[in-house]
């Protein structure tokens, strides 16, 4: 029949293997400097108003799908709430003034080639909104532990055994 | 003559002075010689208060390893537990949002306004499409440029083209504030206050 198998689609597609619900997060591995590019980087975006700093971290990360840049991951990291406390006008106490959440996304470069980078700062520049801080670090283990709740238990148990 | 004379005279003096010394007594003697420890030379020692020590019960280093087996254990446990991580604030919907008594009912548009509206957006993405499309093209001149510009510079010379292909170490890290609205005022005086951090701490 020359119509035999016609519409499957099942075997164009890719079957992922069946994920197990109690994985656990694995890092994934820091890249260190090359001779022609830099390391695993981290693009901070921090600011007050969320709409704002999601839409940028979006941008950006268009940007780097356009420009060919590879985006090992794009995550949040935790709000920070600060209230601003201002001295009343008469009499020395402190009143509570406003509450400021500071939303921060990170999008994080496994690699970016050094010819590219200062056509993709430039353009990270010229297209920051106001009011969002843009900051560029190198991933260190120690951010990524910092997205995890802390084991104050497990800690004290294992300086313990050291000693 | 006069030499072998004086050596003589010296040998005779030095004899009758070991003689006279060792008739003397003993002192001299006891002070030259190391065989004889003198006696008169007494030590005092600072007043030691000792106690006699407890013997060492040995079943310390078994209790030792037995508290130390228990931790052991207490540690696999809890590393076999995944981390956790912290709840990210931003994507939880407040309680508020949620309350369905709470609902607000779609406005009547007249045609002449969906008509306004909708023309109105077709505008906007014309615009919006015309100034993505104006930066992808300015993005590809400089890139063009660029591949141009290092084609010249590996002619001219080969290790300022590898010097140029090189990453900078002190670009990181790096900071920038976003541009502001209005400049900042001149001589302006914030009034007294405080931050204070009031981010809720997860333990697991």
């Amino acid at each position: 029949m020359p119509t035999h198998g016609i519409g499957r689609w099942g075997h164009l597609v890719t079957r992922e293997p069946p994920k197990k619900k109690k994985d656990r997060h694995q890092m994934k591995p820091i890249l260190p400097a090359t001779d022609t590019a830099y390391g695993t980087l981290n693009v901070i975006v921090s600011g007050y108003d969320l709409v704002i700093v999601e839409h940028y971290s979006q941008y950006i990360h268009n940007l780097c799908n356009r420009l060919g840049i590879k985006v090992s991951e794009s995550y949040a990291l935790p709000t920070k709430s600060t209230e601003v406390m201002l001295m009343q006008e008469q009499g020395t106490k402190m009143y509570v003034e406003a509450l400021l959440k500071t939303h921060q996304r990170v999008v994080q470069l496994s690699s970016l080639d050094a010819s590219l980078c200062p056509l993709f700062m430039d353009v990270m520049l010229k297209c920051q909104p106001e009011g969002v801080q843009l900051a560029v670090k190198v991933h260190t283990e120690a951010d990524y532990h910092a997205r995890f709740k802390a084991r104050p238990e497990m800690e004290g148990l294992m300086t313990k055994l050291r000693h | 003559m006069s030499v072998a004379l004086s050596r003589c005279i010296g040998r005779v003096l030095s004899r009758q002075v070991a003689s006279s010394s060792f008739v003397a007594g003993e002192q001299h003697h006891a002070v030259q010689s190391c065989w004889f420890v003198p006696v008169m030379t007494l030590k005092t020692t600072a007043a030691l208060r000792a106690v006699p020590q407890k013997k060492k019960k040995k079943a310390d280093p078994r209790i030792e390893a037995l508290v130390r087996d228990r931790l052991k254990k207490k540690l696999r446990k809890l590393e076999k537990i995944p981390p956790e991580f912290i709840p990210i604030e931003d994507f939880i919907t407040p309680s508020k949002c949620l309350d369905e008594t709470r609902q607000r009912s779609t406005s009547r548009l007249s045609v002449e306004e969906s008509e306004r509206r909708a023309l109105l957006l077709k505008e906007w993405c014309l615009y919006k499409q015309k100034q993505h499309m104006a930066e992808v093209e300015s993005v590809e001149l400089a890139l063009k440029a660029q591949k141009e510009a290092l084609k010249e510079l590996k002619l001219e010379s080969e290790e300022l083209y590898q010097a140029a292909l090189k990453p900078d170490p002190l670009l990181f890290p790096f900071a920038h504030e976003g541009p502001t609205f209005t400049p900042p005022k001149e001589n302006y005086e914030a009034p007294d206050g405080k931050y204070v951090d009031i981010t809720k701490v997860y333990t697991q």
